[in-house]
């Protein structure tokens, strides 16, 4: 009788429990990028710096929450290489941030969280509190516009402190602006996928850096 | 940035110089063909689904020993999986041989099996295993995410038999004769493959130029 009890009291909050959890909506992306940037703008008395970044590897971000807005979170794993030669990475953990997806395809997101990047000989190792506010749109079914800037506070390497001749209040800024050609189908979800080629842009330790960009994006998404 | 623009290009539409055609030999010999397919729309262009398409003399149809399994007359119709490649063709006696060690080898393996999507182990670790452990030299491609898996760390010899791999999660290596020069982070295959040559890449079909024969 007791469990009767129980079951009947609980009965609506299991109900609504499960309400809420069928209402969430979710979207990711995956990226596997290859890129490189060269310094065309660097402060005098620059000797020893890297002339180039040269950086590959996955990116992936999720958001989850209701049609509209939700909470973000990503991922950064790359690694490759400077001009002149050295071992490069720049792996980040972002916990936590806010999301909006507007129409079906497209969404714009900030997110913030922690970063470690660095190169043996040429940029020195750091821990960096990056911020990131990034662009998806979707335009037409086949063409998508993929926009992404990095803000990065820098802990532990004076050398790339106040780095961006732009941006006052931070450290150091990366930017990309990409067009995925590619393609989308809705059958289970949405989902898309396709070849992306963009402009890569960078500042830090006071130089400009400007390049390419090439991957391959795919994107899923509840309806 | 003009060979980016053609890396892209090149990459869009699959470039693979001289791949195998696909078609199953007669059944007078029994027949075992390592075939890999795409992942359904989107995942088409990042990962890809190994089988071993087996037949003894002859029968009529293929079997499949794959994780999942299935079979049928047309050993290169495995849905739901799209663009299958063929990787190596065994023939007559070596085939036989083939069949017996998959037979033996591929239900102990498969009901052990503690599936992990990524990094593994998966179907492609399944693969490269009955690769190495039946001796059959041939290689999966860059986009069986999984292949290199060997738990938090191993190393041996590689499944082509002419090289040698170390293995973590996060990174490993492969070198070899006909292997090339492998590099592998988070499970995604980098490098270069002197005969025939091609660059590997974890998107596509695996490599960008001759196919591997």
């Amino acid at each position: 009788m007791r469990w009767l009890a129980f079951a009947i009291l609980c009965a609506p909050a299991t109900a609504a429990a499960d309400h809420w959890a069928e209402s969430l909506k979710g979207a990711a992306t995956a990226e596997y990028e290859a890129s490189y940037v060269h310094a065309y703008e660097r402060p005098a008395m620059d000797e020893g710096e890297a002339d180039g970044l040269g950086l590959a590897g996955l990116r992936a971000r999720g958001q989850v929450g209701g049609d509209l807005v939700g909470y973000s979170i990503g991922v950064d794993l790359h690694a490759g290489a400077t001009a002149p030669g050295g071992f490069a990475y720049d792996c980040a953990f972002y916990p936590m941030g806010l999301g909006v997806r507007f129409g079906k395809w497209s969404r714009f997101a900030v997110i913030g969280g922690v970063a470690a990047a660095g190169a043996t000989g040429t940029i020195d190792d750091a821990v960096i509190l990056p911020a990131e506010a990034s662009l998806e749109l979707a335009l037409g079914s086949r063409l998508r516009v993929i926009a992404r800037g990095r803000l990065g506070w820098v802990a532990g390497a004076p050398s790339r402190q106040d780095g961006s001749p732009t941006v006052a209040f931070a450290d150091e800024l990366d930017a990309s602006f990409s067009i995925r050609l590619g393609s989308r189908k809705s059958d289970f979800g949405l989902a898309g996928r396709g070849y992306y080629l963009g402009v890569g842009y960078r500042e830090a330790e006071g130089s400009r850096f400007v390049g390419a960009v090439i991957g391959h994006s795919i994107d899923f998404a509840t309806r | 940035m003009r060979s980016l623009g053609i890396l892209a290009a090149a990459l869009a539409t699959s470039c693979v110089i001289a791949p195998r055609k696909l078609r199953a030999p007669p059944n007078d010999q029994a027949t075992v063909m390592l075939i890999s397919g795409g992942l359904a729309h989107p995942m088409d262009e990042i990962a890809r689904h190994p089988w071993f398409a087996v037949r003894r003399a002859g029968e009529q149809s293929f079997r499949f020993i794959e994780v999942g399994g299935g079979g049928g007359e047309d050993p290169f119709q495995n849905s739901p999986y799209v663009d299958p490649i063929l990787h190596e063709v065994w023939r007559g006696a070596e085939a036989e041989r083939a069949i017996e060690c998959l037979e033996r080898e591929a239900p102990p393996w498969l009901n052990a099996l503690d599936y992990w999507p990524y990094p593994g182990p998966n179907s492609n670790t399944f693969g490269d295993v009955m690769l190495r452990r039946c001796d059959l030299h041939a290689s999966l491609p860059a986009t069986s995410i999984g292949k290199d898996y060997r738990g938090w760390f191993g190393a041996g010899v590689t499944s082509e038999g002419t090289g040698v791999q170390i293995e973590t999660p996060l990174l490993g290596l492969k070198v070899g004769l006909q292997e090339g020069i492998e590099v592998h982070v988070i499970g995604l295959a980098f490098g270069v493959d002197f005969w025939p040559p091609a660059i590997i890449l974890p998107l596509g079909p695996g490599r960008l130029g001759f196919a591997d024969r």
